[in-house]
């Protein structure tokens, strides 16, 4: 090529500045936080010796233990059933009343948008750890914790659904004399509905997960086993106890998609 | 025609009862199997009330000496872990994607869903062993749970993306290497980002419990207030966890709501 | 430039996809260097095969096809790669990595002739952002290097398009139906580029096209195609509406002529 050289300008300064601080942040938290939790490396490497003997110890699983695990099984599932649906009926009205084409007032929406959110900062065994001290251990703490913790989950999403109808079915049942209670029900849950169902399946697939750890607080199911067979080093009972819970959530998870898929 | 047009509502309508009644059923039997009395029952809620008055006031002295540092080692734990799962689920997602790793994606995909499978306090049980008692767990076992999650989400914005640049970029002879850097990344880096901080909003809350293994953070501080039924100690912890994850919610929401915009 | 060689040639080329469908079905054909040639017939005739059998982005079942006296690998590799390189393509939507900047996009243009590290690390050499830049001169869009993509009208997008494959300093461009998201106006700007283009440099073009008209107006050379079978071939000068006839099947109808579409 012997034409003269075009002169390529030179792009327009980038904002570098945003791009700098970002970057010297995120590299400064990291550090921070490293240094902060005791994160080494050659500390993993070292201790997966260790590592290599827990797993030994882990196998092969004790699967004798099995039939022991059915009826706490059976509990697990029971409580993520009745957090499921207690939680996904009251999680009806807080998520209309959090939707801001739907709810009765500013006030109203103001104070139960920011209950909506509070509930959704604390984590499920938080929850638990609660209602074990209030209710005492056992499943009961356990299907309350996670009725409040569906209420949570299902509340902020569904409000967001029903944020997005199509506002003239609602304006139509006004128009024709309904009250505010008929214009809910009648224009605008009906829209969202299939949302609501898949909102609601996701909610307990979260459910059957969090459930089979509530144990680990005393709230029932089948962690209260895991927790005293970890207390007493039988590892390869544990063995056994997470795979059960693997094999559990995956096969609930399948159908849930199953379903879900179904439903769109 | 007609039919049809009036059999299929019908159809819908008992599609609809069947479910409720199958959920009902469930959920009857559930609450039975709990063996909860009418006489428990009706004594849970004033029971649940008199607790809660324990709670006040909040014991802000031990809050801010005892509390504040766990949920700052909370916050450690979960930045560390989604670091990790960040760094590692950038190139998973890209091989779990079908449109552009057909045969890689399914051994991926299958691998994640393992990942994710296992709640993270399952992890933290066995990795507690392994490196010891303390946040270092806890942030091994938050990653790799997260990995599994971002691997899904990140495989399905790669896979929802337009490949027209892709084919632009093989067919001007680049390699699949450059087709990644030049078409891909670009057009999935905004949302994978945006998908590693709402993951480091729930990995807060996750790392928030780890602490009742023993995998550090704020979890141990309330399980231990209440069980030594320090209620109003137990207050403070609720009271500056609630605090501290709304400000990480919200500040992460709205760079997360910009990034996806610019 | 090559002496007598043609710049394309097939023998005997056949594509049969995996569903069953003939998209090339014996075709003979040579192209010369510098030839500005329109390919026309109807959607299925196999247009877009035949162009992207050129640079390997369909490959053949059977027969040859030969760029500037070098066979088509019939493989992905490094080959392909190469032979890719000295072709150029220009695509019906533009296919533009929205997110980046228009000088970016043209830079996927020299990806072939760059170290891979460097185009890895956007650390494009002097010379290749010059060639970039000239070649967006060429489309007279400079100005609009460092706008992103997305921000382009799609007049001014097909120009970065061809601005890309420009940047190859290719031996061939082939366009595929590259007016048919455009409005009359824009068409025909975007159409007196190609020739322009054609004309300056010397590089062979094949545009597949479905307007008649325009097919007239811009060709040089047309080539006419009809269920994966060479149906016509010769000057522009001399088709006539019976050979439209023979090539569609059926009269030329107005959706077939870009001025009564207006």
């Amino acid at each position: 090529m012997s034409k003269p050289l075009a002169v390529v300008p030179s792009p327009p300064p980038r904002n570098w500045w945003l791009w700098g601080t970002t970057a010297i942040l995120v590299i400064a938290m990291t550090w921070w936080s490293g240094v902060g939790i005791g994160f080494s490396l050659s500390e993993l490497w070292c201790n997966l010796a260790g590592g290599h003997r827990l797993l030994r110890e882990s196998w092969p699983p004790a699967f004798a233990f099995l039939p022991r695990l059915v009826r706490p099984f059976l509990e697990t599932l029971q409580i993520a059933i009745i957090g499921t649906v207690i939680g996904g009926v009251l999680a009806v009205p807080v998520a209309v009343l959090a939707a801001r084409n739907l709810t009765l007032g500013p006030m109203t929406w103001f104070v139960d948008r920011n209950f909506m959110n509070i509930l959704r900062t604390l984590p499920d065994l938080f929850w638990a750890m609660l209602f074990a001290t209030a209710v005492g251990f056992g499943p009961v703490a356990g299907a309350l914790a996670l009725s409040v913790f569906t209420i949570a989950v299902i509340s902020k999403l569904f409000s967001e659904s029903l944020e997005s109808i199509d506002m003239a079915m609602p304006e139509a049942v006004r128009a024709a004399g309904g009250n505010w209670l008929h214009m809910v029900q009648f224009g605008a849950l009906p829209q969202a509905i299939s949302h609501y169902i898949s909102y609601a399946l996701y909610a307990f697939e979260l459910n059957v997960r969090a459930s089979m750890v509530l144990g680990l607080v005393g709230a029932g199911g089948i962690g209260m086993i895991l927790e005293t067979q970890r207390a007493n080093f039988e590892y390869e009972r544990v063995t056994v106890i997470i795979l059960a819970v693997l094999v559990a959530v995956l096969i609930i998870e399948k159908l849930s998609e199953t379903l879900r898929r179904r439903l769109a | 025609m007609n039919d049809r047009l009036l059999l299929k509502p019908q159809r819908q309508i008992g599609w609809a009862s069947w479910t409720t009644f199958i959920v009902a059923g469930l959920f009857l039997v559930s609450v039975l199997a709990l063996d909860l009395s009418a006489e428990r029952l009706i004594r849970l809620p004033g029971q649940i009330l008199e607790v809660m008055s324990f709670f006040y006031p909040a014991d802000m002295a031990y809050g801010w000496s005892a509390v504040l540092p766990a949920i700052i080692e909370s916050i450690q734990i979960a930045w560390v872990g989604t670091i990790i799962a960040a760094l590692l689920s950038l190139p998973l997602a890209l091989f779990g994607a079908r449109t552009l790793f057909p045969r890689i994606a399914r051994v991926v995909k299958l691998i994640s869903a393992t990942a994710r499978a296992f709640p993270e306090i399952l992890l933290a049980i066995y990795f507690v062993p392994i490196v010891g008692l303390g946040p270092f767990a806890g942030a091994l076992a938050i990653g790799i749970s997260s990995v599994g999650m971002l691997t899904k989400l990140g495989a399905e914005v790669v896979e929802s993306i337009d490949m027209g640049p892709v084919e632009a970029v093989q067919a001007a002879g680049g390699s699949r290497l450059a087709a990644l850097r030049y078409a891909v990344l670009p057009q999935v880096l905004p949302e994978l980002v945006a998908h590693w901080l709402f993951r480091f909003e729930l990995n807060i809350r996750a790392s928030a419990v780890l602490g009742v293994v023993g995998a550090g953070g704020v979890g141990g501080v309330l399980l231990n207030t209440l069980r030594y039924q320090q209620f109003e100690k137990a207050a403070a912890v609720l009271v500056l966890t609630i605090l501290v994850v709304l400000v990480i919610d919200m500040a992460s929401g709205e760079i997360r709501r910009r990034i996806i915009r610019g | 430039m090559m002496g007598k060689q043609p710049a394309i040639e097939f023998e005997q080329a056949r594509i049969v996809y995996p569903n069953g469908v003939v998209g090339m079905d014996g075709l003979d054909l040579a192209i010369r260097p510098g030839e500005f040639v329109v390919i026309v017939g109807s959607s299925g005739a196999g247009k877009s095969t035949l162009l992207r059998a050129v640079n390997g982005l369909n490959l053949l079942t059977d027969g040859r096809v030969r760029v500037s006296g070098q066979e088509v690998p019939d493989r992905e590799g490094r080959q392909l790669r190469q032979l890719r390189k000295q072709v150029g393509m220009i695509f019906q939507d533009f296919r533009l990595v929205k997110r980046l900047t228009v000088m970016s996009n043209v830079l996927i243009g020299r990806l072939a002739h760059v170290p891979q590290w460097r185009a890895m690390l956007n650390l494009w050499p002097a010379a290749d952002r010059e060639i970039a830049y000239r070649a967006l001169q060429r489309v007279g869009i400079e100005e609009k290097a460092w706008t992103r993509a997305s921000q382009l009208s799609g007049g001014q997008q097909q120009r970065v398009g061809i601005a890309r494959a420009l940047a190859q300093e290719p031996a061939i461009i082939l366009a595929d139906e590259p007016v048919a998201s455009l409005d009359p106006v824009t068409t025909h700007q975007i159409m007196r580029d190609l020739v322009r283009i054609n004309r300056e440099l010397g590089i062979t073009t094949l545009v597949n096209l479905h307007f008649l008209d325009l097919a007239r107006e811009y060709g040089q050379r047309i080539i006419g195609l009809r269920h994966g079978k060479l149906v016509y071939d010769g000057s522009a000068d001399t088709v006539t509406d019976a050979d439209f006839r023979d090539i569609y099947g059926r009269a030329p109808t107005a959706d077939d002529v870009l001025e009564d579409a207006m």
